[in-house]
């Protein structure tokens, strides 16, 4: 502002003296003495107003000075020859200093006023803006942008891990960004703006937010650390476990069957022996399953899978699927209700593929009478339900069967206790659904709910 | 005469099976352990189809198919585990006419070979022009399509689409090999105007358009016309 620059305020000071001196020798055969001084406190009033409390001071002395030698009796002399008048310029002088003093409070207060107001703005902005960073950069860009919002380009943030000191460049107070006993780093502010209390108070406020967002952060991150570490030993765990029966009842089979046609077979009846090769068939073919299902999930458990999506019909899924599964479907008891006409989905033909006949294949498995496979078309979804009417699966139980190896022993039938898992993790990996719910009629209803995306691809116009 | 089959795989238990399942059915069985092998016995020796397995210890089968495309139609079907679907689609696309997915049962093999017997030759041999199974008849050459003896009205490119599989009966087509016959080469990406078509073709011939009898998907790879 044109008012921050020294000659500037001075030639204003003199500039208002000069008027009020003028207008008062102009109005000087119409008015009394009081009328005059009175554009003088005007003028004092003016500057200490809008001005410094220094030049209200000079203004009000050189009020005075010019009433005492422009107006006051004798004229164009400092002297100063009667009492009254003496008094009045030291009322005078008295009233500047007061109202300089005063207007110079108020707008120091009104000025600290806005300052911190910006300041509690900019601290409930920064809180926001680091509650919603989920990387330590992320904190640190904001961070720095923060700091010089509020102290100008000297403020500077350094991080312990970055390896570098604070730069020689850097003169000021340092603050360190510090939360339960972990420093992070330190933020620069420069020394003038220290110098006000509220001023180091804001520094350090800044410097705590930091601190706890960094420290949130590192938390969270040895939090999922120690979790996903948990996870991968409960899953070694229950893979071991799961080995020592999913893997080794039909590996006992296998090689109890064939052994036994190795050494017995002259003493076996026909029969028996279509039974035996008939049980290896069936165990290999189970243990070809569980094979297909632990290798998927281990892909799938990767954080970067990669899918090969392409556009892809729904109807075309299940009669595929419907062609794989049949051949267990001797009562043809699956039953598919496709609506024409549905949209392509984005997904992965061969998981979503896996995902069905896996539905299909346990309800076939562990349900007696008719099973349905049924697509209904929702607004931006696309629902693939598999229902029966087995037993169905208790409330408390719908979530832990989708966990690996949780293999609940309804009807005594060996699962390969990694189906539904996969199941789960091949639709979260489309960004879709899967869910267990009750049917009304006893059973349970598989739902999977897959997104459809809005760009369909375009028709072949000829 | 006997037929001869050549075996390339490298895991000894699967190849001596395989060896004495089709010895057992009758064909002439030559085996080779990797792809080298493989050469070399084509080169001096002529069968009449090659089971190529997929992952060989001395590289990758597409250059063993290009090298024999260029001078022969000699069947190749493709032998492949489930985690290898991008291979075997390029070898598909290089010119190999089917495919297996290991595990799989002598049965299955069997069928596989059949097919691709069947279609030997077909490239000097008039090519196949009619198609019947169950109640479908196709017939090219009189551009006539009928289902249960009732004529099916199809559109120039689904007439097209229908073609180009009854010309591979029983045997997979991949989804580029289609684009590139029936839209053309520029078009080998844009698989949803397969979806489209098959889902017409399927309303309009089968049955049960949610379980098709003819018109089969191979999940990512691409559709067969069911030939048994």
């Amino acid at each position: 502002m044109i008012l921050d620059l020294y000659p500037v305020r001075w030639a204003l000071v003199l500039l208002l003296l000069a008027a009020a001196t003028a207008f008062g020798l102009l109005i000087d055969s119409y008015v009394s003495l009081t009328s005059q001084a009175m554009l003088y406190v005007l003028v004092v009033e003016i500057v200490s107003y809008r001005l410094g409390r220094l030049e209200a001071a000079v203004c009000a002395v050189g009020a005075v000075a010019a009433l005492n030698f422009f107006f006051v009796p004798p004229r164009w002399t400092f002297a100063v020859d009667q009492r009254e008048h003496l008094i009045a310029l030291v009322v005078m002088l008295f009233v500047a200093f007061m109202t300089s003093r005063l207007a110079a409070g108020l707008q120091r207060e009104a000025r600290a006023a806005r300052l911190s107001e910006g300041r509690a703005r900019q601290l409930q902005e920064l809180a926001m803006r680091l509650s919603a960073a989920a990387a330590m950069h992320e904190v640190r860009t904001i961070g720095q942008a923060a700091l010089q919002a509020a102290f100008g380009t000297g403020a500077i943030l350094t991080f312990a891990d970055e390896g570098n000191s604070v730069p020689e460049a850097a003169q000021g107070i340092c603050l360190p960004l510090g939360e339960q006993g972990r420093v992070f780093g330190m933020a620069v502010i420069p020394a003038a703006a220290a110098q006000e209390q509220e001023g180091l108070e804001h520094g350090r406020t800044l410097a705590a937010l930091l601190a706890q967002a960094l420290w949130r952060l590192e938390l969270d991150e040895a939090v999922l650390a120690a979790r996903s570490e948990a996870q991968r030993h409960e899953l070694l765990n229950t893979f071991l476990a799961s080995i020592s029966h999913d893997l080794r009842t039909p590996l006992a089979t296998i090689l109890g069957a064939s052994s036994s046609l190795q050494t017995q077979r002259d003493r076996l009846s026909p029969e028996l022996q279509s039974r035996m090769l008939g049980s290896i068939a069936t165990e290999a073919r189970y243990l070809t399953v569980l094979t297909e299902n632990t290798l998927q999930l281990a892909r799938l458990s990767d954080p970067v899978v990669e899918l090969h999506r392409d556009w892809e019909s729904v109807e075309e899924i299940v009669g595929a699927v419907l062609a794989r599964v049949r051949p267990q479907d001797s009562g043809r008891r699956i039953r598919s209700v496709i609506p024409a006409g549905l949209p392509l989905l984005r997904v992965d033909p061969v998981l979503l593929g896996q995902l069905l006949v896996n539905l299909l294949d346990n309800a076939l498995k562990y349900a007696e009478g008719s099973i349905e496979i049924q697509a209904l078309y929702g607004p931006g979804r696309i629902d693939l339900c598999v229902s029966d009417c087995g037993p169905g699966i208790p409330v408390a139980l719908r979530e832990s069967v989708f966990r690996p190896y949780s293999r609940s022993d309804r009807s005594g039938q060996r699962g390969a206790g990694l189906g539904l898992a996969v199941c789960r993790a091949i639709a979260m990996a489309h960004g879709g659904i899967l869910v267990v719910e009750g049917r009304e009629g006893g059973g349970c209803r598989f739902r999977l709910s897959l997104p459809v995306e809005l760009q369909q691809p375009l028709e072949e116009s000829s | 005469m006997t037929l001869r089959v050549l075996v390339v795989e490298d895991d000894r238990e699967i190849r001596t099976f395989m060896q004495s399942a089709l010895a057992v059915e009758g064909f002439d069985v030559l085996t080779a352990v990797s792809l080298s092998e493989a050469g070399a016995i084509l080169r001096y020796d002529s069968p009449d189809l090659v089971l190529l397995d997929l992952g060989l210890p001395d590289g990758d089968g597409a250059d063993l198919v290009h090298e024999l495309r260029q001078r022969s139609n000699l069947p190749v079907i493709v032998v492949s585990a489930r985690d290898q679907e991008a291979q075997k689609i390029r070898l598909l696309d290089a010119g190999a006419d089917d495919y297996l997915t290991k595990p799989f049962s002598i049965g299955e093999l069997l069928a596989r070979l059949r097919v691709a017997l069947r279609h030997r030759g077909t490239a000097l041999e008039p090519a196949v022009t009619l198609h019947e199974l169950d109640d479908l008849r196709i017939d090219l050459a009189a551009r006539m399509v009928l289902r249960d003896g009732e004529p099916v009205h199809l559109t120039p490119t689904e007439f097209k689409l229908l073609a180009r599989l009854v010309r591979s009966a029983g045997r997979v087509v991949t989804h580029r090999q289609l684009l590139a016959d029936v839209w053309g080469e520029a078009f080998s990406g844009h698989t949803h105007y397969l979806r489209l078509y098959m889902g017409q073709l399927r309303a309009k011939i089968e049955r049960d358009p949610a379980e098709p009898r003819h018109l089969l998907t191979d999940v990512g790879v691409g559709y067969r016309l069911a030939a048994v």
